[in-house]
């Protein structure tokens, strides 16, 4: 019982300080999902729309925009180029992608352009799968998210089905009551277990806003 | 007349303590994110109208930088942990504790400042840089200290239990929580609280809030000092943390709310002695609480 308690506390705790911890960084995301003409899936482009602060932090942090109109001359706008795409090793780049619950390996960004209009940066870049994905039966599942919720994110536009033929796409906004279900299973999981300093199970995917794709099966 | 009033306070303590573990604060959060993006990008508005010259503009700023601070202080944080869970283990009297959390909220936004003025200004670093040291290097001094402070209350509670087990029922040690009672033949009664908590006690607390500063705070500094409106930007700081205040501040009056509640709660007879058995209890828990929970962040940073 008091081991029951203390895990159900530090899984909480876990979440407060992961999930549930503020973010500073808001991010509208909007996800392209591309296929051959095997209507296999290729890849995926990725939007990123930052937050009018963070856009305008970015901006002032390399003085562009000096006259304070919103708009980049063609010279910043190649000096811009790429701000968010030099990534550190390890950073999974918070979007995730699963074939059913299987887990897809993803690339590191390509493809990448950026944008400023109305004092918002807005940047693109292309995720490639090392095999092609066939969706037979299983759809595709986009998560975005940043583990840490230092940043926010929100799929904010229509997802784009490119080359497919007879799929759909719909977005999810995280289910809170299904979370907190896979979460009360983890925390029944470990009560049953003597490993008390266990790993927290990995639930920040659960609290995650998704895309999934379908395709109707071909004849 | 009185006890109805402060049980109410333990009742809705505990009440808000289980809808946030049973998950039902969920649409809270989801309108929390809400407004924080929304009060991101008036901030951002605010910057510009500023910076363009726009009147009225510096106000507008001061009074979306409170909204700011009233907004991610309403999510759970150190700050809360650590003057609700003090204000619930040691029997502060609420005025003395509510100024501890407004010191620490403006000491907090001075760290800010004192941080973006001697590592942009004169140390010349970046953004991320700065970021990096406030996440890396302060922010887990600062929970070291709440995780003392934890631990300091565990002992104290611990010692005041050992105390009575020796049957002398009162602790003669100088920080103990019923000082006042000490010689009297009652224990402690329940408007007998400590007045003022030690500086030691406000300075580990103030500490251990005001080494953390906000991120929205240092992107705040550094942004008005990179556009040349730099004494906005340290007004618009303060102005965070007297939004973090009014949280921390109404945190502080819950948690004593609910101490006294609880002690209210306790079967009348024989009130000061079972007060007398209960205090360390709680002391203990509370500290324990607040120690596991500081080191547990503190594991995750380092």
């Amino acid at each position: 019982m008091i081991r029951h308690v203390a895990l159900t506390a530090g899984l909480w705790i876990g979440l407060a300080s992961g999930a549930l911890a503020h973010p500073h960084i808001f991010i509208d995301t909007g996800v392209e999902v591309i296929f051959d003409d095997q209507a296999r899936v290729t890849g995926l482009r990725i939007t990123w729309a930052y937050d009018d602060l963070f856009s305008l932090m970015l901006v002032e942090d390399r003085g562009l925009d000096p006259d304070f109109d919103g708009v980049l001359t063609p010279e910043e706008t190649t000096a811009i180029k790429g701000f968010d795409m030099h990534w550190e090793p390890g950073y999974a780049g918070d979007t995730y992608a699963l074939l059913g619950e299987v887990p897809l390996v993803l690339s590191g960004p390509a493809g990448w352009t950026t944008g400023y209009a109305d004092g918002r940066l807005t940047s693109t870049h292309l995720r490639q799968f090392a095999d092609p994905v066939v969706l037979a039966g299983q759809p595709l599942v986009v998560q975005v998210y940043d583990p840490s919720f230092y940043t926010a994110y929100r799929i904010a536009q229509q997802t784009l089905l490119t080359g497919a033929d007879g799929c759909t796409a719909q977005a999810f906004e995280p289910d809170r009551e299904a979370a907190d279900a896979i979460l009360q299973a983890a925390i029944d999981e470990q009560a049953g277990s003597t490993d008390i300093e266990g790993e927290f199970p990995a639930i920040g995917a659960a609290y995650s806003e998704e895309v999934r794709v379908t395709c109707a099966a071909r004849s | 007349m009185r006890r109805p009033f402060l049980i109410l306070g333990l009742v809705l303590a505990l009440g808000l303590v289980a809808l946030w573990l049973t998950g039902e604060f969920a649409v809270v959060q989801t309108w929390l994110l809400d407004q924080q993006r929304n009060v991101q990008n008036r901030l951002a508005g605010a910057v510009r109208a500023l910076r363009g010259g726009q009147p009225g503009a510096l106000l507008a700023l001061l009074a979306v930088c409170f909204g700011y601070g009233v907004l991610h202080a309403a999510g759970p944080g150190h700050g809360k942990l650590l003057i609700g869970g003090y204000g619930v283990a040691q029997r502060v009297r609420l005025a003395p504790l509510a100024g501890i959390a407004l010191l620490a909220s403006l000491a907090q936004a001075a760290v800010a400042i004192a941080l973006v003025g001697a590592g942009v200004l004169a140390l010349g670093w970046t953004r991320e840089r700065l970021v990096d040291v406030s996440e890396q290097v302060m922010a887990p001094v600062g929970t070291a200290a709440i995780a003392l402070v934890g631990l300091w209350l565990m002992v104290r509670g611990i010692r005041a239990m050992r105390a009575a087990g020796q049957g002398a029922g009162h602790d003669h040690h100088h920080d103990h929580v019923h000082d006042d009672s000490c010689g009297h033949a009652h224990g402690p009664t329940l408007s007998d609280m400590d007045n003022v908590t030690s500086w030691r006690d406000a300075a580990f607390l103030i500490g251990g809030i005001a080494l953390r500063p906000c991120t929205g705070a240092l992107f705040l500094l550094i942004l008005c000092f990179g556009l040349g409106i730099g004494a906005a930007g340290v007004a618009g700081t303060f102005a965070m943390g007297l939004g973090t205040a009014c949280v921390t501040v109404a945190v502080a009056a819950l948690a004593v709310w609910a101490r006294e509640g609880a002690f209210a709660s306790l079967p009348g007879a024989g009130l000061g002695s079972r007060m007398a058995a209960a205090i360390p209890v709680v002391q203990v828990l509370a500290g324990g609480g607040i120690a596991a929970i500081a080191g547990l962040l503190l594991t995750q940073t380092l």
